[in-house]
């Protein structure tokens, strides 16, 4: 929630150029990530909105080098952590990055843990493999990343199985795996889609507190855009594998330039806002075999025109790290 | 004043506990422990909270899939559970239901027209081109277009999906339709489509819809009465206008606070820690007092368990701590 102005001062830490993740299949390529490109500056918290099927989750795969093989592959772009190039890595290299440097919690406490092993011992693994510390040493770190997501009586916890916790705890757990190792950047994708709505809050407070006192980076996926508002700092809104419009978050609350993105925003009932109806995009996104030519969202554009049909509309800079794509900005 | 078409009435229903070969459950869960509501026609009663407060359970009693361990239900005056042959047919008519996630209700071997002319087939015995007909309508109903009824489920999205459950459920015409969870499996801008699409019919049908969600935006944008559920019990139930304006139990104004709002400025508040209450061993007096941050260590609310009452016009709620209204006007 820090203004724009205080932001931009702070140094990029992640530069995401035209990246481009395809699916290989049999009926043809399908471009889930089709030339993404967006920043994040320390200590910021940068939401990924966007439908399912838009390409958050694939994204942020592609940031991990975790897109499933076979099948699919990278095919284009850069991603600069820092001062390195994270896909001109070896494998063995990237594991330094990934787990350590950039950490990531997943949508499903329950399949991001492993039923068999203790909480003590899964939240350990980071703090030996990454830390390389032993003993009452790395015992001492788990403890500290279990007090820190304020998990109760840590101690017993340790030794017990996942399944002993509930789905709020689950995730907290998971969270203090990710953050056990202080990484610069956190990728959360959708990590409270499957919690209560009390437990939700406490979370996202939780992850909030967090992420200040460390001043950890924070890429938030989520298709909720409350979460966004009252989470990031900044936006980027994925329609069919690209990011249509990014922007600082009140601004673009405010005065959002896409259609697509005003759209969005008015399809969502607000709490004390009484409309008996709700804005409607009519149809639904595209098929991503087959997007189709010009800007991927025109057939279910209110103000259409006709070079929309033919080009991709270029990047639109509105301020700031603010763009759009889209011919009316352009205009 | 507008009819109550539904009514239910001190319902319970409890659950034999987790059990294996060797022993049976001696606990019980406590899934739903004496809640009261009415569905007036037309409108739409919202039923709100979290996992495992008993808002399915109530809709599984109302749709005959489960009986009801004490209290009763009456739809239009009659009890539902004493109903038999052509009485209970005329109800299974008149309440349908609309699932939560359309990739499971729907027979993925059944063509889009069989699976919406099943019911018009059996309870309407129609065949031939007027039960074509009639499915070609309410394909319209919904929004699908007629060359879709050869269609089978898997090529349509989601959101088309509901539309295809929405018109099974209306095929037969019904007066009450239960919806559990309906756009919570759906993408934001489809959601809208469904949302405008259900009170579109409701306007067109006169129908009454028992909405089961755990989105408070959406429940504020459906319904005309709401009922907050903790743990098997309602803790408030309100005109909607009332609820939402005038909160009165801790556990609603906490729901409330906790909903992340889609505007920057309206910074969300967590006003409770600690975890949903278990309905096997739940707290004793008020069941939420735990959690509560009106709670201060007072025995009553520990030992005792609040009373159901009208605090207000139309307005009830069950907490220790809020002050009746109804009273104070009394006294003055």
């Amino acid at each position: 929630m820090t203004n724009s102005s205080a932001q931009q001062e702070k140094s990029v830490l992640l530069d995401v150029k035209d990246l481009q993740t395809h699916f290989f299949q049999r009926r043809g390529v399908l471009k889930a990530v089709d030339g993404v490109s967006f920043t994040v500056r320390e200590g910021e918290a940068v939401g990924l909105v966007g439908e399912s099927g838009s390409g958050k989750t694939m994204t942020c795969l592609s940031l991990m080098r975790l897109v499933p093989r076979p099948g699919s592959r990278i095919v284009g772009g850069e991603i600069w952590f820092r001062d390195q190039n994270l896909l001109e890595l070896t494998d063995a290299e990237m594991r330094e990055y990934r787990g350590h440097r950039i950490a990531m919690i997943m949508q499903d406490p329950q399949t991001s843990l492993n039923p068999v092993f203790t909480i003590g011992d899964q939240v350990m693994e980071p703090v030996k493999l990454h830390l390389k510390q032993r003993g009452a040493q790395a015992l001492e770190r788990v403890l500290e990343a279990l007090r820190s997501v304020r998990i109760p009586g840590p101690e017993d916890r340790l030794r017990q199985y996942p399944h002993q916790f509930s789905g709020g705890m689950r995730q907290r757990v998971v969270a203090a795996m990710g953050l056990s190792t202080n990484p610069e950047l956190l990728i959360a994708d959708e990590p409270t889609t499957s919690l209560d709505v009390t437990i939700q809050a406490q979370f996202l407070d939780l992850i909030r507190g967090l992420q200040r006192e460390h001043q950890t980076s924070v890429i938030w996926v989520t298709h909720d855009l409350g979460i966004v508002a009252q989470m990031c700092d900044r936006v980027n809104v994925m329609y069919a594998g690209r990011i249509v419009e990014s922007g600082e978050v009140r601004k673009l609350y405010k005065e959002p330039q896409h259609p697509y993105t005003k759209a969005l925003l008015e399809s969502v009932p607000i709490m004390g806002n009484r409309r008996r109806r709700l804005y409607q995009i009519d149809g639904q996104p595209p098929d991503l075999r087959s997007i189709p030519t010009g800007c991927p969202f025109w057939p279910r554009c209110p103000s259409v025109m006709d070079i929309c049909k033919e080009q991709y509309p270029p990047t639109t800079h509105t301020g700031g790290d603010d763009f759009v794509h889209c011919w009316l900005a352009e205009k | 004043m507008p009819e109550a078409l539904l009514e239910v009435e001190g319902l319970v229903k409890h659950f034999p506990g987790p059990s294996n070969i060797l022993q049976r459950s001696s606990v019980v869960v406590r899934a739903v422990d004496g809640v009261s509501l009415s569905v007036d026609e037309g409108t739409t009663f919202a039923l709100v909270g979290e996992s495992g407060c008993g808002k399915t359970t109530i809709a599984k009693n109302v749709l005959l899939l489960e009986r009801p361990t004490r209290g009763e239900i009456r739809f239009e005056g009659e009890n539902i559970h004493q109903l038999k042959g052509r009485e209970l047919r005329e109800y299974k008519r008149s309440v349908q239901a609309v699932f939560q996630d359309p990739y499971s209700s729907l027979n993925p071997r059944m063509q889009v027209r069989d699976i919406i002319g099943e019911p018009l087939r059996v309870h309407e015995r129609l065949g031939g081109r007027r039960l074509q007909t009639r499915v070609g309508e309410l394909l319209e109903n919904v929004g699908l277009n007629t060359v879709t009824g050869g269609f089978f489920p898997h090529q349509f999205s989601g959101g088309q999906r509901q539309r295809i459950a929405i018109a099974r459920a209306l095929a037969l015409r019904p007066k009450l339709i239960v919806l559990d969870e309906p756009v919570s499996g759906l993408d934001v801008s489809i959601r809208a489509q469904i949302l405008n699409l259900l009170v579109d019919l409701q306007e067109e049908f006169g129908l009454s819809y028992l909405l089961i969600s755990h989105d408070l935006a959406i429940v504020e944008h459906m319904s005309h009465q709401v009922g907050v559920m903790y743990v098997g019990k309602m803790v408030e139930l309100a005109q909607k206008d009332e609820m939402y304006s005038d909160t009165q139990h801790p556990y609603t104004k906490a729901l409330l606070s906790a909903v992340p709002r889609p505007d920057p400025d309206i910074p969300m508040s967590i006003t409770i820690s600690g975890e949903v209450a278990s309905p096997i061993n739940p707290p004793t007096g008020c069941r939420f007092h735990p959690r509560c941050p009106d709670y201060q260590e007072s025995a009553i609310c520990r030992e005792q368990d609040p009373e159901w009452r009208e605090i207000a016009g139309q307005h009830w709620t069950a907490c220790h701590k809020v002050d009746s209204k109804m009273d104070s006007a009394v006294h003055q």
